[in-house]
């Protein structure tokens, strides 16, 4: 056994993220670490990383017990992971982001530039990767950032490679080039450790798999014993056709239209338009320039040219509050970042966007604030114990609802939800869709991105598909099989 | 449904942790302490007079509280104050009619404060770079102005407020701190301008993405600061009878160490009116014991320095050890 | 080619030529060989001093204690100079580094350890040890005539007709050049001021950098210290008040962004060449002292702004090829 990890748990606050779980890596195995968003896997990641230290447990590395305080000891013992968040060195070339922490010298001390710069450009050869050595990275695409890191782990002579969701921002190509370099590093006698929400892609990759959910080991085994269903009724801990609670609700005329909407290297040319009581999807790799369409409909940058029509009129939104007051709301991706207030009161952060609704004359009136606080505690179902406690002790789960509490409370008639449950629980996430089905059923329209495909296909009635900051197609959900979508996503068809 | 409650069941222990008590209790201990010391403190007119030492600062520290809890900083306050005394030399000496002068120079600092915010929320710059900058092209412009002569020439009303008292009691510098400071504990605390100013402070990004004017807010915030920064400029000038480029020189830090001495948050977000007060009173009483203790000005730089530094380091410290002991 | 020419350094040298010209023409005697030579000698404390502000810009820091630092190490050794004129020296120089480091310790400590943000820190420390300078002095001055010969001689060494500060600034320059190019410590420099989340997994240790780079800014401070004083031939409280806010212009018209993890060695010295010749050009063309102060804050903000503005346009990803 290369790695063996006995009964790790691991508390943040009281909140249990790993309970006594155990995981066994064979030596030059490709093995898929499963579960749902907030299920433990990047816990235990950092765990291995040394950038958390487990409460209890153990950890046998060649049949030798370590303690890995800090990352520099998970490196020295040849673990090495290429992580989902960017850990590059943006103004840095990419031969220094190789070797960063493990600078060569020569014999004098000094840092050895041409022998690195050479090795790098073996390396990159190796991998078959166009990237010149002097490049720095923020001039890479994401695919080629991807092989620097993998080049990173080589270079430290790992032998156990970690790569979250490394396939995520990749179009069908440079997946399959990646794939031949995971089969050349196995050959090489190295494991890796793969996390990854595609199941297809671990069926056909991987050798073994782990699945956790809510902290605990749910299964252990050969990949060839189990199926793709099944795999998800590990994960999910229910069957499979549960999980969407899709209503089936009338949908009316259309209500919002966006017409030749562009932004110079950003989207050109978007058309779409929203119907009431519908939820519309939005599919595409990260960074296809989704996320950035809506910043610019909700008034956070500016478009170069295109309009908005809403309601039979054409809207001008320069800024947020337009947007609000509007009646168009959007809830960001980045919950810690640009969502929840987490130093501030949960009653706070419901209320943030009724500000003004709540005072009088400038004056607050904390009666209105409790008022709409309680209506959508009971709403959304949010476990709070008393309304100045902060929104940073809340779980991911109950946070997102209060994000979302907080735009409900200006009385939307179009929100549009980026990503609404990623880094959730399995149960807070059905909440949320639940959630969504009945606002539809109350009047309201939807626009939903996301990258998870099983959500866009039980949730949505229409989706948009994004390539490159393109609409490649718009399909009606009934007639898409996740194929097709995955195709047009990656700019084959 | 179970209704839940706005706050957890009160305990008394739970005053001792509050930043605004713990304060509180250093300011009466200083009091007793100096009263002990020396016998001339607890004079009441010597208390009153004690305050012409602190007033205009704590005018500004008003305003600087705003800021930081907005997350931002402004070292250009002292430079702002040393042109606007300039200003109000110069009407002076062209003879202007009082409130045109008087006009002029608070004009002239909120004009200050305006050219800040326009680079911080134009540009997106981190104030505190911005303000660096500003603290020296202010200033200089003070002193090119100036050179090496000075303003010892204003008008009648000027030093009448620097100087004298309302009602033979109560020097007006003081009575307009004092009046000031319940205005903005009232908007912080009572009304929807306080609690987006909170907003912003705690995280500026959510709070755009809310529909909040931050850059708005932040222009603002920065125009009033140099406005206050005006206010305190009259009245200093009128005690002073005499304005030289250097004056107020080194003052951003004490009104700094007033506010987040003041359990203000460095990094924004949390803080009372009712902290920044008591802080000032400490600081006031402390420098004033002090001087009567014969300990020179520089002791009370010194000593400002390291209670700035240790106000923050002390308690994020012993959170440190804290956390590492659990 | 292209790229050359764009390169920010390369700009700078060329603005440097220009104003020297452009000076030169308003008063010939300004570009006379020896007055370049003041020029450059009047430079190099500056010199000296942003190269070691550099390092803590990088791990997006400042230190604003810096000339306080400089004036505090200067003072001490003066007295003590004032009662042992008997010591060589090279004892002066190694205990105003060595004072220097110290209080530059004391910074990094507090900011490291006692988690006190940097801006607070050298805010408090700027004052403390100034005020020190009166606590040490009584307020008093040390003149000239009270140094000893052998103390102010090693200023007036020249070489090849350059003073020996500029040889030092040159050295200085030196060995920032090895340490931050070459060096393992030099780059994780760079790696923890341009990503410090990242840093963290490749095993960089953020504490111990800081109270590094701070000790480093406080070394040079203190050898600053020396060399003020022996230069100008007097330590007061007032010397060198003010003259952070000169050398964090010199490093930020030098490229050296605030932001932390970019510049140059080069754009540094040259960053601090370009304010020099300013501040030495303007009597030169009849510019009164008195506007320095004021033409040092518009050049900061000048250079901040213009660098802010390249950045943010580096910055946005291409999705649409156009």
């Amino acid at each position: 056994m290369k790695l063996e990890l006995k009964n790790i748990s691991k508390n943040f606050h009281g909140v249990k993220a790993l309970q006594n779980v155990d995981f066994q890596l064979k030596a030059n195995s490709i093995h898929a670490l499963l579960g749902e968003n907030g299920a433990g896997k990047s816990t235990l990641v950092k765990i291995l990383c040394g950038v958390y230290q487990p409460d209890s447990g153990t950890i046998n590395l060649n049949n030798k017990q370590e303690v890995i305080t800090d990352p520099a000891v998970s490196l020295s013992l040849g673990i090495s992971a290429i992580h989902q968040e960017s850990v590059m060195f943006d103004e840095l070339t990419v031969t220094e982001n190789i070797f960063i922490g493990n600078h060569l010298t020569k014999s004098n001390g000094l840092i050895h530039w041409n022998l690195m710069h050479e090795k790098t450009k073996q390396l990159l050869d190796s991998l078959e990767a166009n990237i010149e050595p002097n490049e720095k990275i923020k001039d890479l695409s994401i695919a080629q950032r991807h092989i620097v890191q993998i080049s990173r782990s080589l270079i430290h002579d790992a032998d156990i490679v970690i790569m979250d969701e490394p396939t995520a921002a990749l179009s069908q190509k440079e997946i399959n080039e990646l794939y031949t370099i995971i089969q050349n590093l196995k050959n090489q006698d190295k494991s890796i450790i793969f996390i990854s929400h595609k199941l297809d892609e671990v069926m056909e990759v991987c050798d073994d798999f782990t699945v956790l959910r809510d902290g605990q080991l749910i299964k252990s085994d050969k990949i060839f014993n189990t199926n793709k269903d099944q795999l998800i009724t590990y994960m999910a801990g229910r069957e499979v056709n549960q999980i969407f609670p899709k209503n089936h609700i009338k949908i009316e005329n259309e209500i919002f239209q966006v017409r030749n909407f562009s932004k110079k290297t950003q989207f050109k040319n978007i058309n779409f338009n929203l119907r009431k009581k519908e939820i519309l999807g939005f599919y595409g790799l990260v960074g296809s320039g989704r996320t950035e369409i809506m910043k610019s409909i909700f008034g956070i940058t500016k478009s170069d040219e295109g309009e908005i029509i809403f309601k039979d009129k054409k809207i001008s939104i320069s800024k947020p509050s337009e947007a609000i007051n509007q009646g168009i709301v959007y809830l960001s991706e980045e919950r810690q970042q640009l969502g929840i207030t987490g130093l501030m009161s949960v009653k706070d952060n419901i209320n943030m966007a009724i500000i003004n609704k709540n005072s009088n004359f400038y004056i607050m009136d904390n009666l209105k604030e409790v008022k709409n606080a309680a209506s959508m505690q009971e709403k959304l179902n949010i476990k709070v114990s008393y309304w100045s406690q902060l929104a940073q002790s809340l779980s991911g789960g109950n946070q997102q609802k209060t994000v979302i509490s907080k735009w409900l409370s200006t009385k939307p008639e179009v929100l549009i939800l980026d990503e609404p449950t990623k880094g959730i629980d399995v149960r807070s996430k059905s909440a949320v869709h639940e959630f969504m089905g009945e606002l539809v059923g109350e009047g309201m329209s939807i626009i939903m991105i996301s990258s998870e495909l099983p959500e866009i296909l039980g949730m949505c009635d229409r989706v948009v598909v994004m390539y490159r900051g393109l609409i490649k197609k718009v399909l009606d959900v009934k007639d898409a099989s996740s194929e097709q979508i995955v195709k047009i996503a990656s700019g084959e068809e | 449904m179970s209704i839940i409650p706005d706050k957890p069941p009160f305990k008394i222990l739970d005053i001792l942790y509050k930043k605004e008590f713990i304060l509180f209790i250093v300011l009466i201990s200083i009091l007793i302490i100096n009263s002990n010391i020396t016998p001339y403190f607890l004079d009441l007119y010597n208390l009153i007079d004690s305050t012409f030492l602190f007033s205009e600062k704590a005018i500004i520290a008003l305003t600087m509280t705003f800021i930081i809890i907005a997350r931002h900083i402004d070292l250009s306050v002292a430079s702002i104050i040393a042109v606007s005394s300039c200003v109000l030399g110069y009407t002076t000496s062209l003879g202007y009619d009082t409130w045109m002068v008087l006009l002029l120079t608070l004009f002239s600092g909120a004009l200050c404060g305006a050219f800040n915010g326009a680079i911080i929320t134009k540009f997106a710059i981190p104030s505190i770079i911005v303000t660096i900058g500003t603290m020296s092209l202010f200033r200089g412009l003070a002193y090119s102005f100036l050179e090496d002569s000075y303003y010892n020439k204003f008008p009648k009303l000027v030093s009448n407020l620097g100087n004298g008292y309302l009602f033979g009691y109560i020097p007006y510098a003081f009575l307009t701190f004092i009046l000031l400071a319940f205005v903005f504990a009232f908007i912080l605390h009572k009304t929807s301008v306080g609690k987006k100013i909170y907003s912003i402070g705690n995280n500026p990004d959510a709070a755009q993405y809310t529909g909040i004017a931050v850059n708005r807010y932040t222009f603002v915030l920065f125009t009033l600061n140099g406005l206050f920064s005006a206010i305190a400029a009259i009245f200093l000038s009128g005690r002073l009878s005499s304005v030289r480029p250097n004056i107020a020189f080194g003052w951003e830090l004490e009104i700094i160490t007033m506010v987040v001495l003041g359990g203000v948050y460095i990094y924004g977000g949390s803080g009372t009116i009712l902290g920044v007060v008591i802080s000032i009173f400490i600081l006031g009483m402390l420098s004033f014991g002090l001087g009567l203790l014969n300990i020179p000005g520089v002791g009370i730089i010194i000593f400002t320095g390291l209670l700035l530094i240790l106000s923050i380091g002390f308690p994020s410290f012993v959170r440190t050890l804290r956390r590492k002991n659990e | 080619m292209k790229k050359f020419l764009l390169n920010r350094d390369f700009i700078l040298f060329i603005i440097i030529c220009i104003g020297l010209i452009s000076v030169g023409f308003a008063n010939p005697l300004f570009i006379t060989p020896s007055s370049i030579s003041d020029v450059l000698t009047d430079t190099s404390i500056l010199i000296i001093l942003a190269l070691s502000q550099m390092i803590v810009i990088l791990i997006r820091a400042i230190d604003l204690s810096v000339a306080s630092n400089l004036a505090l190490s200067g003072m001490l050794i003066s007295l003590l100079s004032t009662v042992h004129p008997e010591l060589p020296v090279y004892y002066f120089i190694a205990l105003s580094c060595i004072i220097g480091t110290i209080l530059g310790v004391l910074n990094g400590v507090s900011i490291a350890i006692l988690k006190v943000p940097f801006i607070v820190t050298t805010l408090g420390t700027m004052s403390i040890y100034r005020g020190l300078i009166y606590f040490v002095s009584d307020g008093k001055q040390v003149y000239s005539s009270e140094f000893s010969e052998d103390f102010l001689a090693l200023i007036h060494f020249k070489f090849l007709s350059l003073s020996f500060l500029f040889w030092l600034a040159v050295a200085v320059f030196i060995i920032f050049y090895i340490l931050l190019n070459h060096t393992r410590f030099g780059r994780n420099l760079y790696s923890l001021g341009g990503n410090p989340d990242a840093a963290k997994y490749i095993g960089i240790n953020e504490n111990k950098y800081i109270i590094l780079a701070y000790s480093i800014s406080g070394l040079f401070a203190g050898l600053c210290g020396y060399l003020w004083v022996a230069r100008y031939s007097v330590a007061s409280t007032q010397i060198a008040i003010g003259f952070e806010l000169t050398v964090i212009s010199a490093c930020v018209v030098g490229g050296i962004s605030v932001m932390g993890g970019v510049g140059t060695v080069l754009g540094c010295l040259l960053g601090a060449l370009l304010i020099g010749l300013i501040r030495n050009a303007l009597p030169a063309v009849d510019i009164s002292q008195f506007w320095q102060l004021a033409i040092s804050g518009a050049i900061i903000l000048l250079a901040i702004i213009i660098n802010t503005k390249t950045e943010q346009r580096k910055e946005k990803t291409v999705m649409v090829q156009e």
